[in-house]
């Protein structure tokens, strides 16, 4: 244990529609925030992982995201990089963090998340390859045809989605720093615009500009701390990366290889978990993950998520800071943020009460990517 | 300024890769072509060097019977191109042969489209490019019957 890894600090910008910041100032500014929060300074950070958005990871491809922000942090870091994983990349690089502290290679690496894709728009639209061809273009549509195999499947129906949508309106109710706040009913949901069925426009999750960063340190380091620290207890990633090629590709994600590692791990079952920050880009990938996560057999999710099943005060409160439907587009770094604090008992009027164990999740590009970490509270 | 803006409303062309080039290439001339592996007798799309299930590459091109089914599909309602109006069918097409490939599924209303519905390539013009699409075999079912997630060789 006394090679260790704790994540120690969180921090992050101010998300939404933000023209007059670029993601550099953007993401110094939760760097700064997240070192600040540790009780650390600068010259304290010896690791630097970085996770460019969609709109950076086109845009910056050649230049090394990590190398221009690393430059702008003053930073001569003794471990370094970037992940492209699409919405996975969060949750893997302070995996890769957390593997690279137990194994000596640095002991305070920063992990920072940013992209400002409402001021670069034009980088953000996408149909990929051969796809725009058939006008199979933006993720919707790539989640609209699982969502359709779902309700194939298992006669999942639209209302069973909207309740996903309407559970993360109620928590970001809670949420001060959340950009959806109001409330939703079923009739306002069905009464959403189609974009490619069975999705509807409140299906998709919103686009901000913004970052995020998270503090992996050491635990010999961190028992000098102050501060109140959150256990990584385990992680497991799964990807599927042959897309059509998978004759299960719209049936479950690979998080259904990846969670029962993750569970294995940390010695701990489903059952185990207070909450759980699934990505969801899209709510079908919500519903997906409770049945690869094994919070409901294959096929009930629908059925788990109804009378507020992950809504506040649920079974199984789901994304208690609003999520990518409702809190920002956060790349799944601010899923990893809401789990510390709430494991932080640090969660104000949303906190659940007594959270030990919190599940987080990544889930990125055509389905393609899942990275998941089970973190616990230091009690 | 003209050739800009007729190029943002032509409909979008293949990528130009490598590795799909001859495939587009086969389209132009009315043929869906598939990669076979030589050695197990696999199928498969994309094209590629080598058998993704066994990786050799001892592989070679054969024309695909054009028959399959609708694995599983979506009816866009919103727009995303000016060449290509909603309402569409995407659709993830399983051939008999047993590749899976994005296509559109035509001829019928969208509403129509059914989750293992038995469909036949049909290539339709768009712009200078033949298009391989799908649409309902004639007098075929158009049941709901489960579309296979198995492998097939």
């Amino acid at each position: 244990m006394s090679r260790g890894a704790v994540i120690a600090g969180v921090g992050h910008s101010e998300f939404g529609r933000l023209p007059g910041l670029t993601p550099w100032q953007l993401e110094t500014t939760a760097a700064r925030a997240a070192v600040a929060d540790a009780g650390l300074e600068p010259g304290d950070v010896d690791g630097l992982l970085t996770d460019p958005g969609p709109a950076q990871g086109i845009l910056d491809g050649i230049t090394p995201h990590f190398l221009r922000l690393g430059a702008q942090l003053g930073l001569d870091p003794d471990y370094a990089g970037s992940e492209i994983l699409g919405g996975a990349g969060s949750v893997g690089i302070v995996g890769r963090a957390v593997l690279a502290v137990e194994a000596g290679l640095c002991s305070a690496c920063l992990c920072v998340y940013g992209d400002s894709p409402l001021s670069q728009p034009a980088a953000f639209g996408y149909g990929r390859g051969d796809d725009a061809v058939f006008g199979f273009f933006g993720a919707v549509g790539m989640h609209a045809l699982a969502a359709r195999r779902h309700a194939h499947n298992y006669g999942t129906r639209p209302e069973q989605l909207g309740e996903v949508v309407l559970a993360a309106r109620a928590h970001a109710a809670l949420t001060p720093h959340a950009l959806k706040r109001e409330l939703l009913s079923m009739d306002d949901y069905l009464a959403s615009k189609p974009v490619a069925e069975p999705l509807r426009a409140l299906d998709c999750c919103m686009v901000s500009d913004g970052a995020a960063a998270v503090l992996v340190l050491s635990a010999e380091r961190a028992a000098r701390l102050e501060r109140s620290t959150v256990r990584v207890l385990s992680q497991a990633q799964a990807h599927s990366l042959q897309t059509m090629g998978n004759g299960t590709h719209f049936d479950q994600l690979p998080a259904a290889r990846s969670a029962p590692r993750l569970f294995e791990r940390a010695g701990l079952e489903p059952s185990d978990v207070d909450l759980a920050l699934l990505y969801d880009c899209f709510s079908i990938v919500l519903l997906m993950q409770l049945e690869d996560y094994g919070f409901c057999a294959r096929g009930e999710a629908g059925s788990f998520v109804e009378n507020g099943g992950i809504a506040p005060g649920g079974r199984l409160p789901v994304n208690t800071s609003g999520g990518l439907l409702a809190e920002c587009y956060g790349g799944g770094m601010m899923h990893v943020i809401e789990a510390v604090r709430q494991l932080r008992g640090e969660a104000g009027e949303r906190q659940v009460a007594d959270a030990s164990v919190a599940l987080v999740s990544g889930h990125g590009l055509g389905m393609n990517t899942h990275t998941g970490l089970l973190l616990g509270a230091d009690r | 300024m003209e050739e800009k803006a007729a190029t943002k409303t032509a409909h979008p062309a293949p990528a130009d890769d490598q590795l799909t080039a001859s495939f587009w290439e086969a389209c132009q001339h009315g043929s869906l072509m598939m990669t076979h592996c030589r050695d197990c007798g696999h199928y498969f799309l994309p094209p590629g060097p080598c058998c993704p299930r066994c990786w050799s590459s001892y592989i070679d091109q054969h024309a695909a019977s054009g028959r399959g089914q609708v694995v599983t599909y979506t009816v866009y309602r919103h727009g995303y191109h000016p060449a290509i109006p909603p309402p569409y069918v995407v659709a993830v097409i399983e051939l008999d042969e047993g590749p899976r490939m994005v296509s559109n599924v035509t001829g019928l209303d969208s509403d129509a489209v059914r989750t293992g519905m038995r469909v036949q390539l049909v290539f339709e013009q768009a712009g200078d490019r033949k298009i391989p699409r799908f649409e309902p075999t004639s007098g075929g079912t158009t049941g709901t019957s489960e579309a296979s997630t198995g492998k097939k060789t």
